[in-house]
């Protein structure tokens, strides 16, 4: 087979256990030395993206690894601190263990599409889907993140992109479980042929997802020889998730807030606060200014809380049609800490 | 080097309204045209090929999915409803409350609805779990109440059966 | 009785276009321009594709005029050396396979040198960018009634206001689709998602060069138009003719919701400003209105859409002096086209909401306003109807309020929203009417023809274009026949909506199959039951069993037992003069009324609104089936909730649409809508519509929007003009500043 038959096929791995998946990962579906400049292959859980990938012409067929093949019962493992990663959003939004040691986490995968999908998508390709960008998802629009030269939403309609860690492209992070996540201190598990299946590395979520700025096609750190097999995270009892969205269903929220506290002994007191604001930035968008000033509040006094969860919009640079994400994220931030505190 | 590469077709068997299907797939083939073009079951529909009208959806074991975005090899030894395998008794229950008009969004609806069949639907919210359904015809009260009411009669009459 | 093709759909064997059986067959797509305006300087094939393998058609290959025969002849059935607007078609091709189709339509690369596009409607066009006449007005239409200006100046009070209106897409659920292939006769047939089947038939004649015995439309299935599938089949129907006549084998083209969404007609934007002039007690004096709607990029419809806007724009009130300018404008947008309300939902909103901010400065309540103003039997329109018809509009009204419980929920809500930081509930009222059937001279120059045949086995086939697109046309036209004939409906036929088997009974809109068509059949009934008598002898007119009888017996005698068919043909009813020179006189035969109440709640600091209740009533004349004209009635307003809260097309520099994914064209899920829409019907008989009908089916979608911004008003105390209100909207009506 030449090398332009191959790339206009599509040929898909199949791998059974997380060795081959990651020398498939490594060395391609056919030897990399002998066909040059040929990608590796595209991973895939549910493969909802890629289809619509596929769909609107945005990946040209090509060299696929189906994870979803893959026969590792820890793909699937779901308890107090543990998520696999071909776990169903579904799955994860009706697991008691789940709810219970960390709410924010299955308030987020409920509140993400629809039915029909979360039965489908799963815990990796949630965190690993490709942005909602409308310059990015339609073909015409030769963007910055498929190698064009300009950004379409700066001077065109860009109510639904980003107001923080903006530019060059605009895009927000379209994952909700993301968002979640960050504030249950999570760690992404990580494996390849390099690092094997063994020893997983061990991803902050914090170290997970990179700014346009560093890097403009991928909108993750992680190696193309890399496979996130699990998520690992601390229990939250303390924590919710609250969307602000135009319609209640399968709708990408104007702006989110995942909310966790760490409460004193009295029960009112928050000692420590994890704050995660979500449709408003590149990535997860931590508010360490937030997080700071909620510490020591009393729940009750609501005024306080208000302020703190003021302090949400410093720093914005808001684009020509979304300065009006910048008031309703302290709200969606102060009804998350309300849910939280429960 | 996995020896589980497909290229380009890949061989399945699964069940589909409980008839046995051997195929082979291609790799980028979705669920919805195995069943609309290969197998010419043509009452799922395709609305927005998206998956956000859910006019094609099929129940994958048992569970609502949209068939445009499940690959066709997905299913392998899996189990697929469609709603040509819906009984006469669901379509007649549906039937009396108004719950389809032009009909493009009704197949999905249906599926979601045999979804809930096991369902109390006093607990339960019909609104919530339609929510993958777009409408455009009816403003959604005629189809909620179609189900909740089938939802019903077919209780009661399971519990008829099971205390003679 | 019950929806007629319900199981079927509920089972999944109703068959839609792309249902259909279909061997050998080419998938058909279209290449669209990329630009709003320009000159086509050279079409490059992609050097990734064997072309060998398409067939390829462009305007060369088209048999006749390049011509979609509409009202006018501007718009090309596809674009030869300019292109008026991003996503015009170019070329279209077709292949065996979908995937490489699409993967050749992405190879083809027009190149366009551009001119200056005209795209915002409300600014005059420079010189650069007119394009029709002198000033881009396809149509204007103006009505005057009494001495606007000496009432103005008489006037106590003058109230100003300017309403703005976004373009809406249907999405009916099933996109558009065609199948055409030519059978051994050498007749293109063509079959598919639409409303109108002679529309379609007439473009292909117009098109292709035919005759009407050449070409033959039959309407598949269809998944919901609201308009959508008027005339834009005859455009996707031309492309697939030509391919097929190109391949010399069948061609199937179904448009995918991207293509649906760019490509198509939709509701037309309009800017419409009031100026209005009060008495202190709240009578209106004179009301001086001018219209501007966005056409697109051909004429399409739109004269008739203006008209429409026009003639409603006064709003169902008594005004001695009335002053209406409507425009139509041609801009470099995908052309709009008709959709469910035809101009009068955008007229009605912005008199509706006027009427509610006159309200406030007249410091009489909403209620009482229309009150005082409502039309009264005797009373004329704006174009100087005599309204003598016996609805108790004002007692519609007051039967709206009464379900809404409106006295007291207004003072809950005071309440609620005093104590309570951030929400706000309101209720708002709309009263509004809509002219049933064609505008004017329409239906006298349709000449609509409906022919009924007695079957030798004694059972009688209805034969009309009339189509089922899911309002319930199959079952509503079963119930009108039997009831005349004294059948059993199942004794009643409708016959395939295919244009070699069934006449012009006129298309499938202005909300006029139930009442113009009915009442049709309801003749063609009678002259069925008349030539019965005549050839059976009998004594007296015969009904039901003796009816059946009887036609087994004539159609037995005759030689090859060729049915009995009674026919009739569309009559103008007395004391219905329309001057369209003028445009005086009695715009529709007949209206319906309705009172519509609705309840919100809007967050301030999320700046979300939802309609948590609503009340609608109607008199629609007989109310033909309780079952069908409910679901009508809800599933238009609820179309018309999304106008006005969240449907909203964004468009790109090149006035292409920029959110053509249904993940960003919001309509209401199941979610969004409010729990309980109250329906209640008056019944105020008609004596031209079938057993007394009016026309129902476009009613639903005037009022809501109005109503619901009434009730944002006054939830929040500002004066919302724009739909729809969408957060960001809202947001920079209460927080000014920013």
């Amino acid at each position: 087979m030449s090398h332009s038959d191959l790339l206009m096929k599509t040929e898909m791995a199949m791998p059974r256990t997380l060795k081959q998946a990651c020398e498939v990962q490594s060395n391609g579906l056919h030897d990399k030395n002998d066909i040059p400049g040929m990608p590796l292959p595209v991973l895939k859980a549910a493969g909802i993206d890629l289809m619509d990938h596929w769909k609107e012409g945005l990946t040209a067929p090509g060299q696929v690894s189906n994870l979803l093949a893959l026969r590792d019962p820890s793909l699937h493992r779901l308890s107090a601190d543990s998520i696999g990663a071909l776990c169903t959003l579904s799955a994860i939004a009706d697991s008691t263990a789940v709810r219970k040691s960390a709410p924010v986490i299955a308030q987020a995968a409920e509140s993400t599409a629809t039915p029909q999908i979360r039965n489908v998508a799963t815990a990796g390709g949630n965190l690993f889907q490709r942005p909602r960008c409308w310059y990015y998802r339609a073909h015409q629009f030769d963007c910055l993140k498929k190698g064009g030269h300009m950004c379409f939403a700066v001077e065109g309609e860009n109510r639904y992109h980003a107001v923080f860690g903006n530019g060059p492209c605009h895009i927000v992070h379209p994952s909700n479980l993301a968002n979640a996540l960050s504030v249950c201190q999570a760690e992404v598990l990580v494996v390849s042929s390099a690092q094997g299946t063994e020893e997983p590395r061990r991803v902050p979520m914090h170290q997970l997802f990179c700014l346009p700025e560093d890097r403009l096609k991928s909108e993750h750190t992680l190696g193309p020889d890399e496979i996130a097999v699990g998520i690992s995270y601390r229990a939250a009892p303390h924590s919710a998730h609250y969307e602000v969205r135009e319609k209640q269903s399968f709708d990408w929220p104007l702006v989110m807030a995942s909310v966790a506290l760490d409460m004193r002994d009295d029960g009112r007191t928050i000692a420590a606060a994890r704050v995660c604001a979500g449709g408003v930035a590149p990535i997860p968008w931590r508010m360490p200014q937030v997080e700071r000033a909620l510490a020591g509040i009393n729940v009750k006094d609501t005024q306080r809380v208000r302020q703190a969860c003021d302090l949400a919009i410093r720093g914005a640079q808001p684009m020509s049609n979304n300065a009006y994400k910048l008031r309703i994220l302290p709200v969606a931030v102060s009804r998350a800490v309300r849910l939280a505190v429960g | 080097m996995s020896d589980q590469t497909a290229h380009g077709t890949v061989p399945i068997a699964c069940s589909i309204n409980g008839r046995a299907y051997s195929l082979d797939v291609q790799v980028n083939e979705r669920l919805l045209d195995v069943l609309r073009y290969r197998l010419g079951l043509t009452g799922t529909k395709e609305g927005c090929g998206e998956g956000e009208c859910g006019a094609c959806t099929v129940l994958l074991d048992g569970l609502p999915v949209n068939s445009c975005l499940v690959p066709a090899y997905q299913v392998d030894g899996r189990s697929v409803e469609t709603v040509e395998g819906t009984d006469e008794q669901w379509a007649a229950h549906l039937h009396e409350h108004g719950t389809t008009q032009c009909g493009a969004c009704t197949p999905g609806v249906v599926m979601t609805a045999r979804w809930l069949d096991d369902t109390n639907p006093e607990d339960l919210s019909v609104r919530e779990a339609l929510a993958g359904n777009l409408c455009r015809c009816t403003g959604y009260r005629g189809i909620c109440e179609g189900i909740k009411a089938t939802l019903k009669a077919r209780q009661q009459s399971s519990n008829e059966e099971g205390n003679p | 009785m019950k929806r007629i093709e319900g199981i079927s759909k509920l089972t999944g064997r109703e068959r839609y276009v792309d249902d259909l059986p279909l061997e050998g067959f080419l998938w058909g797509a279209t290449v669209r321009s990329p630009a709003a305006r320009g000159r086509i300087k050279a079409i490059h094939f992609g050097t990734d594709i064997d072309w060998s393998q398409f067939v390829i058609v462009d305007h060369r290959d088209i048999p006749g005029p390049n011509e979609v025969a509409m009202i006018e002849r501007d718009m090309p059935i596809l674009a030869a050396s300019e292109v008026r607007h991003a996503h015009e078609a170019i070329l279209c091709l077709a292949h065996p396979d979908r995937h490489e189709l699409r993967r050749a339509v992405a190879s083809v690369r027009v190149e366009i040198e551009p001119e200056e596009p005209y795209l915002d409607f409300v600014a005059e066009p420079t010189q650069s960018q007119i394009q029709y006449g002198s000033d881009n007005v396809f149509k204007h239409i103006a009505v005057n009634k009494g001495d606007v200006e000496q009432a103005l100046a008489e006037a106590d009070v003058i109230i100003e206001g300017v309403y703005e209106t976004g373009a809406q897409e249907h999405v009916y659920i099933e996109p558009q689709g065609m199948v055409a292939w030519e059978d051994d006769a050498g007749v293109l047939r063509l079959t598919g998602s639409l409303q109108c089947p002679y529309y379609v038939l007439n473009a292909l004649m117009h098109g292709l060069n035919r005759t009407a015995e050449q070409v033959r439309v039959i309407q598949a299935s269809t998944g919901g138009a609201f308009g959508g599938k008027e005339d834009y089949p005859s455009i996707i129907g031309l492309h697939t003719a030509l391919l097929t006549l190109k391949a010399g084998c069948p061609v199937k083209m179904i448009y995918d919701r991207g293509e649906d969404l760019a490509a198509t007609t939709k509701r037309h934007p309009s800017h419409i400003r009031h100026r209005t002039g009060f008495a202190r007690d709240g009578r209106l004096l004179a009301q001086d209105i001018d219209i501007r709607l966005d056409a697109g990029a051909y004429v399409t419809l739109s004269p008739v859409v203006l008209s429409r806007c026009v003639i409603h724009a006064a709003g169902p009130y008594q005004c001695a002096n009335v002053r209406i300018n409507g425009q139509a404008v041609m801009t470099n947008r995908v052309p709009f086209g008709a959709f469910r309300g035809f101009g009068a939902p955008q007229s009605h909103f912005a008199n509706e909401r006027h009427m509610d901010a006159a309200a406030r400065q007249l410091g009489i309540g909403p209620a009482e306003l229309r009150r005082i103003n409502l039309i009264r039997d005797g009373q004329q329109t704006a174009t100087g109807q005599v309204i003598n018809d016996g609805t108790d509009r004002v007692g519609l009204l007051d039967d709206a309020l009464s379900r809404a419980d409106y006295g007291r929920l207004r003072e809950a809500h005071r309440a609620f929203n005093a104590s309570n930081p951030y929400r706000r509930r309101g209720i708002g009222i709309a009263t509004f009417h809509h002219g049933a059937g064609f505008t004017g001279s329409g239906e006298v120059d349709l000449a609509s023809v409906v022919n009924v045949a007695g079957l030798a086995d004694g059972r009688v086939e209805v034969q009309v274009a009339n189509t089922e697109m899911g309002q319930g046309a199959l079952t509503v036209l079963t119930q009108i026949a039997a009831a005349r004939l004294g059948y059993d409906t199942n004794d009643i036929v409708i016959a395939p909506a295919d244009t070699a088997l069934v006449p012009n009974s006129g298309p499938t809109v202005a909300s006029r199959t139930a009442m113009v068509v009915g009442f049709l059949i309801e003749q063609a009934c009678d002259d069925l039951q008349a030539g019965v008598m005549q050839a059976a002898a009998c004594d007296q007119r015969p009904v039901g069993a003796h009816l059946k009888q009887a036609i087994q017996i004539v159609v037995s005698q005759t030689e090859d037992h060729q049915p009995i068919i009674g026919s009739a043909t569309y009559g103008k009813p007395p004391d219905v003069h329309w001057d369209e020179a003028t445009y005086t006189g009695s715009a529709y035969g007949t209206y319906a009324w309705a009172a519509y109440v609705a309840s919100v709640e809007v967050d301030l600091r999320t700046f979300v609104t939802t309609v948590t209740d609503f009340v609608a009533v109607q008199e629609i004349g007989t109310v033909l089936n309780e079952g069908l004209a409910r679901g009508q009635i809800e599933g238009g307003v609820v179309q018309a909730i999304g106008w006005a809260l969240s449907e909203e097309c964004l468009w790109d520099e090149q006035g292409g649409m920029s959110n053509a994914q249904l993940t960003n064209y919001i309509i209401p899920t199941s979610c969004d809508v409010p729990l309980n829409i109250d329906v209640g019907f008056v019944e105020n008989p008609y004596a031209y519509g079938a057993q007394g009908a009016k026309g129902i089916g476009e009613l639903p979608m005037d009022g809501p929007a109005a109503a619901v911004l009434n009730a944002i008003a006054d939830a929040t105390g500002v004066n919302p003009t724009v739909v729809p209100m969408t957060p960001e909207r809202l947001m920079e009506l209460l927080v000014p500043n920013e």
